[in-house]
């Protein structure tokens, strides 16, 4: 999720540094990661930061008109449904994974037994809500499924457009290509999830498109981004 | 491949055919597809409902998510979405998320969770359609399920009170309601003119709201001030579901129309009368103004002919 941050805050051209806290949970007004920081103004999640970024005058969305607003919000919320929650699920719900990647980069920080008591708590958060919204019940293969179903449709939205909505990046196209990076290049178990996106070839494509035009030639940048585990650790 | 199809779901009222979304979604898309379906609305019998409800049952196979139930109509042939273009159909898909993230948590809050609505209509109506002593039980379990689903999703700081969280999930539901009707506009559906998966959903989610005589309603009000989306609704009830949209019985409706016509012919005749008496009026000579004195002490010759004139 960061990443869609960076990518956002680039496009609309303003500088970001990003720096990886081990409490940044803490430090953020929300709760949620990521948050920016900006004199002496604290702000997170996405729709408060592009809020926040609207006042002060730069906007991604303005040449839209109020039909593809509407469905730039639809799709939105189609990728924070479908693709954070499958990537939550991988996470946290996937017995393998959570043994040997999730748990210990969870747990880093912490000394022994904080790191397995934190992470254990987290778990069950994570199920609690799978359970509420009813993905409790879904196995792998469904799980895989529905990201399959939603980036044909992402897919199919783009075409062979450079972006989202024709010729200019809006907040839409930071979402998916943040969302999409981190699947492509995270490090998991097995490699089913980042082939479902490999397989549509247009929106690698675009990822990697955004990643030339706005990350090429910033070195902290590239850092970050050859560096998805420590990414990680910031994210959740 | 004309398997008997039954689908099992809660009833309806105020003129829907079913209060629940989830079941209305389902049966307006078998309608749309046209696909042959009992539906079976449970009515205080013994046969408790299993899970969730709508449940389809064919032959042997027993689906229950509505996204379920669905493709496997698709499947079966009965295909709404057929004239889409794949984009169409991932716009589908998106606005689909956006009536559950958006909408869904104030559909659960107004039925469930509001405490005058919970008490008086809601927890009385679905207790009345199943049966004792489960009718004591359910219904408090889908209250619980309803607020567990809110406070996980939408619950997390800085929201730390439910009323916080109310007032965030009402304005999230207007916003999307406003993003409905703008995308709707002037069509008859959101895909031109023959209904869609989209259709069926949009429907299942905002008729309970527009329809449903809650006590507290401001979403109900909000909806109302867009006019197309009313619009939509009722024109779905009246076309496929033949129920008359107003709840006038058609007798009713009939004297209604003779009334009509009745004030119609009178008011018709007042409207002669005013225009014989404007006729008359008109037709009646009228007395010119009286010529002064000083004409008669003008000139005698002419005095005559004036005074002919003059008189009627």
């Amino acid at each position: 999720a960061t990443l869609c941050f960076q990518a956002f805050l680039q496009m609309c051209n303003l500088p970001v540094r990003v720096i990886c806290r081990p409490n940044a949970e803490y430090m953020s007004p929300s709760g949620k990661l990521p948050f920016i920081h900006v004199g002496n103004q604290v702000v997170s999640e996405l729709g408060p930061i592009v809020q926040f970024v609207k006042a002060k005058g730069h906007s991604l969305s303005d040449g839209l008109d109020e039909v593809q607003k509407a469905e730039m919000k639809a799709y939105m919320e189609l990728v924070n449904n479908m693709l954070l929650t499958a990537e939550l699920y991988l996470q946290w719900c996937d017995d393998v994974t959570v043994e040997e990647i999730t748990h210990p980069r969870y747990g880093s920080p912490y000394p022994w037994p904080l790191n397995r008591i934190l992470s254990y708590q987290k778990q069950w958060e994570v199920r609690r809500k799978m359970k509420a919204i009813g993905w409790g019940g879904k196995t792998l293969e469904q799980v895989l499924e529905d990201v399959d179903q939603c980036c044909h449709a992402l897919s199919q939205r783009l075409g062979t457009q450079p972006y989202f909505f024709n010729k200019h990046p809006t907040e839409l196209d930071a979402l998916v290509f943040g969302h999409l990076f981190t699947i492509l290049t995270t490090q998991l178990i097995t490699d089913e999830l980042s082939e479902k996106v490999k397989n549509y070839s247009n929106l690698t494509a675009f990822c990697r498109r955004i990643e030339q035009q706005y990350f090429e030639g910033h070195d902290r940048d590239s850092s970050t981004i050859a560096a998805p585990s420590s990414k990680r650790s910031l994210l959740k | 491949m004309a398997a008997p199809m039954e689908l099992s779901c809660w009833g309806g009222d105020w003129g829907l055919p079913s209060l629940h979304p989830e079941c209305l979604t389902v049966m307006a898309y078998a309608k749309f597809s046209g696909a042959p379906l009992t539906v079976n609305t449970i009515n205080n019998s013994w046969r408790t409902p299993k899970g969730d409800l709508p449940v389809l049952v064919s032959e042997d196979i027993v689906i229950s998510q509505p996204a379920k139930i669905l493709s496997f109509l698709r499947k079966q042939k009965y295909n709404a979405d057929y004239d889409l273009s794949a984009k169409q159909g991932a716009d589908t898909l998106a606005y689909i998320a956006l009536l559950e993230e958006k909408m869904l948590p104030a559909l659960l809050h107004t039925f469930w969770i509001e405490a005058e609505n919970y008490c008086s209509v809601t927890k009385p109506w679905f207790a009345s359609r199943i049966a004792f002593p489960l009718s004591l039980y359910l219904p408090g379990k889908m209250a619980r399920e309803a607020l567990n689903r809110i406070l996980l999703t939408k619950g997390g700081p800085p929201l730390y009170s439910l009323t916080e969280v109310e007032a965030q999930i009402y304005r999230d539901a207007k916003e999307c309601l406003n993003l409905l009707s703008k995308r709707l506009g002037t069509s008859q559906f959101f895909f031109g003119d023959t209904p869609t998966t989209l259709d069926a959903f949009v429907f299942g989610f905002l008729a309970p709201i527009y329809k449903v005589c809650f006590p507290r309603v401001h979403l109900q009000e909000h909806l109302k001030q867009l006019p197309n989306l009313c619009r939509f609704c009722d024109d779905i009830l009246t076309c496929y579901f033949r129920l008359t949209v107003s709840g006038h019985s058609p007798a009713g409706q009939d004297t209604a129309d003779a009334n009509l016509q009745k004030l119609t012919q009178l008011v018709n005749k007042e409207s002669n009368l005013i225009e014989k008496m404007d006729d008359n009026l008109r037709k009646s000579p009228q007395h010119p103004p009286r010529k002064l004195t000083t004409l008669k002490l003008a000139a005698g010759g002419e005095e005559s002919s004036p005074m002919s004139r003059l008189s009627p």
